[in-house]
């Protein structure tokens, strides 16, 4: 089963003796004429989901965190890597040392930033089969995704279940962001999200704006172009803005466009995209198709951006009942290599395995089946390097 | 994108009545860079999202809005 665990910030982190009282240290951002104690109580009572804890994804929570986002769920199925800490500020090189998956390295930073903040990290892949699960009654989704696949399922989701979602996405110098207030008509029942709209401030979906998911390679990733860590900064603080107006009740404050930034070529635009919905015929929001969420779309290997790496997911990776035993594993993996493994993950590289590149092949396993391989790019060679020493 | 053509601005001349269809067409022709991404790109006409069959003015600024999927 996927790790998951919860900050017991009532019974263990939070004393009650040293802590502060509850609202003063929120006391710089209540005094600004829009948020005042109501918003703040508001955020209080909120709870975010964010999708991805890289750059985007740990600069989101970590401005949530600190503005006092009540809940905070993180889902992330990667570790932390020595390339990683360039750009994901809660991360630090001990991390890296230890092999700590960032979901759940985030959370214990987070636990030090504020105690009052409740925060789940989920060391999970998140996909289709889970998706409804982590939602949960989340108030709204953020987008700290490195692929397409997975921002079509959350855009999926915001539409079906009616909850505000944040894309946004950042490589090279530049990045865009847009917050997606889907449409109610193909919404399943009353929608879940706290932050209520009426359906003329409801705005176009992904879909409308990007129909298909980009096809491999079309697209620039972290591994082929690079990325600045400002370029992610600005787009994750647009995103944290956007998501601090919905939950403190700012609606009309939020930017309703397509806004795209280059911070090196020193070019911000802002698109009119309130047009988009009707002009087209999105498969999501107008056909209310969601071939994401019921897995009509979607693969089992996937490039991991700035990884040199591919993910295998077993098909049947949720179902397995109590989950592979890492020690076990361990044991039969010792005469192929250096493998350790903790309660999260095992992890180790091949003695004697090279990749095309002629690079060291790295493992990570994770108990639910799912492995990374490191020092290649082909889903093929991943996939042969999984058969041979775990098992398909 | 804009780093594969080595310009971030192209002009096209198009016929009288021409789409923004057409005007993608065009320059994918001539640039390989556009012809993959054609496909997902969006289209903006005067910094406003347009549509494909979108008809075009003398004078339009279009902008190819390729998906960003780093993060």
């Amino acid at each position: 089963m996927p790790h998951t665990r919860a900050t017991a910030y009532d019974e263990e982190t939070h004393r009650t003796s040293f802590s502060p009282p509850m609202l003063d240290r929120y006391h710089r951002q209540m005094i600004l004429p829009s948020i005042g104690e109501a918003g703040q109580q508001r955020l209080l009572d909120s709870h975010a989901l964010v999708v991805g804890c890289g750059a985007l994804g740990t600069m989101i929570v970590d401005t949530l965190a600190r503005a006092g986002v009540g809940r905070l769920s993180i889902i992330d199925r990667d570790t932390i890597d020595l390339t990683n800490l360039q750009r994901q500020v809660l991360f630090d090189e001990d991390d890296v040392k230890e092999t700590i998956p960032k979901a759940e390295a985030a959370r214990a930073r987070l636990a030090r930033i504020n105690s009052q903040v409740r925060v789940t990290a989920h060391v999970d892949d998140f996909n289709h089969r889970n998706a409804q699960r982590y939602l949960d009654d989340a108030d709204v989704i953020i987008d700290g995704l490195d692929n397409f696949e997975g921002r079509f399922l959350l855009n999926d989701l915001a539409v079906k279940f009616g909850v505000p979602y944040v894309y946004g996405g950042a490589v090279a110098t530049s990045g865009m962001s847009m917050t997606i207030l889907p449409h109610p008509q193909h919404r399943a029942g009353a929608a879940r999200s706290n932050v209520s709209w009426t359906p003329e401030q409801s705005t176009p979906c992904l879909r409308c704006i990007f129909a298909d998911i980009p096809p491999p390679g079309a697209t620039q990733t972290c591994d082929t172009a690079g990325v600045l860590g400002p370029a992610a900064a600005t787009i994750a603080a647009h995103q944290a803005t956007q998501t601090l107006k919905l939950l403190s009740g700012n609606l009309d404050a939020v930017d309703r466009s397509l806004y795209s930034i280059d911070v090196w070529e020193n070019r911000t635009r802002r698109f009119d995209i309130s047009g988009a919905r009707a002009a087209g015929n999105c498969a999501c929001c107008v056909q209310g198709k969601f071939d994401s969420l019921t897995g009509q779309v979607g693969t089992s290997t996937t490039s991991l951006c700035g990884r040199n790496a591919i993910q295998i997911t077993p098909a049947d990776s949720q179902a397995r009942d109590g989950g592979l035993d890492l020690a076990q594993m361990a044991a039969r993996l010792a005469a192929h290599g250096t493998f350790t493994h903790n309660g999260y993950l095992l992890h180790g590289r091949f003695a004697r395995e090279r990749s095309n590149r002629d690079e060291p092949v790295e493992l990570t396993l994770f108990p639910d089946g799912r492995a990374i391989i490191k020092g290649t790019t082909e889903p093929e060679a991943a996939r042969s390097i999984y058969a041979k020493y775990v098992g398909a | 994108m804009a780093e594969t053509i080595r310009a971030d601005r192209l002009e096209i001349e198009l016929d009288e009545g021409a789409t923004v269809r057409d005007a993608l067409d065009g320059l994918a022709q001539k640039h390989e860079a556009i012809a993959t991404m054609a496909d997902c790109l969006a289209v903006a006409v005067n910094e406003r999202y347009c549509p494909a069959d979108t008809t075009l003015n003398n004078g339009d600024t279009i902008a190819l809005i390729p998906p960003v999927s780093g993060g």
